[in-house]
């Protein structure tokens, strides 16, 4: 039976609730196992485990059980061991870096802060700023909205306006809230988002992150902010970017 | 006994949270060499590149339109997407067609979550059909 892996704790840490499930249908009851200062939080590993949302929501339920208790380092969802004595060895080959691991981000927590343009908040404020942009669209509006090629002019023009704010607005949102944070680090790509970043954050000034949140939606009307948090310290387990593990190709 | 730290959301409560950091779950954590990974190949639709402003014909006139009925007398911090704001004006469909540029990434993504839980996983041919789900309901908006 192979073992799925929910992250890595200090052997020290608090017992897990009774009857904690994880992943798989019915869930797997989930349990730790212990080498030398460390422990890894673990169960079985369900046959055929998919991505799913329940799956999804498991990982992350398990893990915000444990980091209750105390610093949890988050395993990437789907890690899978062959064996129990596999994590353990693990944990005994590389204790350093995971004691290394644990002790810079105790009592540290992870919150996301996500941002876009609310679409006629920002045209709004593009167009507020630019009187070039203002006389072109009046111009269209006066000739009833204007040509194809007006309206394709204009509107190519905004376009680029809107972008050069999300840009603007990307660094405006991390140097706003850079300072209340330990660690910043970067939200993977290409998910629609003008920001997304992570920032390592003392549970102590939580409060005042979520503070300095707020200061930003009211002094940015025209973007929606996500925050999210207190998450555990995904984006900050690793000291540099980590490279993807093999993968079990589907068939 | 331990008490679950509470999810703070600042957009939409509930499970909404797991779609915000979905790719801080499936993209960041801990990987260890010595174990192999479940195949993600079923939320390959999670990878879809939605730039928030897109580069297109579409997205000029849609600008082009939004800006011809933009009232500048309002203020920017008038709340966008009102009723009196977008009007009668049914042929430009302003809420249906901002839904698109903006929520229409996250729709999709809840979107393949439905399907994921319908069919078990969502594969990849699920991406031009969710795109189409959201496309028609956009269509349908405006109608």
């Amino acid at each position: 039976m192979s073992t799925y892996v929910y992250g890595i704790t200090a052997a020290a840490h608090p017992a897990l609730p009774e009857g904690l499930g994880g992943v798989g249908d019915p869930p797997m009851p989930v349990r730790v196992l212990k080498e030398g200062d460390l422990a890894a939080v673990v169960s079985d590993a369900p046959e055929g485990l998919r991505p799913k949302r329940r799956e999804l929501l498991a990982h992350q339920n398990v893990l915000a059980e444990a980091g209750a208790g105390g610093c949890v380092l988050p395993m990437r969802f789907g890690s899978v061991a062959p064996e129990d004595s596999a994590v353990t060895g693990v944990l005994a080959e590389r204790a350093e870096h995971y004691q290394e691991r644990l002790r810079a981000l105790d009592g540290k927590v992870e919150y996301n802060v996500k941002a876009t343009h609310i679409e006629e908040a920002v045209l709004h404020h593009v167009m507020a700023g630019s009187p070039e942009l203002r006389a072109l669209a009046e111009a269209n509006r006066k000739a009833g909205g204007g040509s194809y090629e007006q309206k394709l002019q204009l509107g190519e023009m905004v376009a680029a306006a809107v972008k050069a704010q999300e840009a603007e607005d990307a660094g405006v949102v991390q140097q706003a809230l850079e300072p209340l944070a330990a660690a910043v680090g970067q939200g993977p790509e290409s998910t629609g988002w003008l920001a997304n970043v992570s920032f390592l954050v003392d549970r102590d000034s939580a409060a005042r992150f979520a503070e300095a949140v707020d200061e930003l939606r009211q002094a940015h009307p025209h973007l929606d902010v996500r925050l999210n948090g207190p998450l555990p310290p995904y984006s900050f387990v690793e000291p540099g970017p980590s490279e993807p593990a093999e993968t079990i190709t589907g068939e | 006994m331990t008490v679950v730290p509470a999810q703070q959301s600042g957009g939409g409560g509930g499970s909404s949270g797991l779609y915000d950091v979905l790719e801080l779950v499936l993209d960041r954590g801990l990987v260890i060499d010595a174990f192999v990974r479940v195949s993600l190949v079923g939320i390959e639709i999670l990878k879809i590149d939605v730039r928030v402003v897109v580069a297109s014909v579409d997205t000029y006139l849609r600008f082009a339109e939004a800006c011809n009925r933009l009232d500048l007398e309002s203020g920017p911090n008038k709340s966008p997407g009102l009723p009196e704001i977008v009007g009668e004006v049914t042929e430009s469909g302003a809420r249906g067609k901002s839904k698109g540029a903006l929520s229409g990434a996250a729709e999709t993504i809840s979107d393949a979550f439905k399907q994921s839980r319908d069919d078990g996983s969502a594969e990849r041919e699920s991406r031009p059909r969710a795109r189409k789900t959201a496309a028609s309901r956009r269509k349908e908006e405006q109608e």
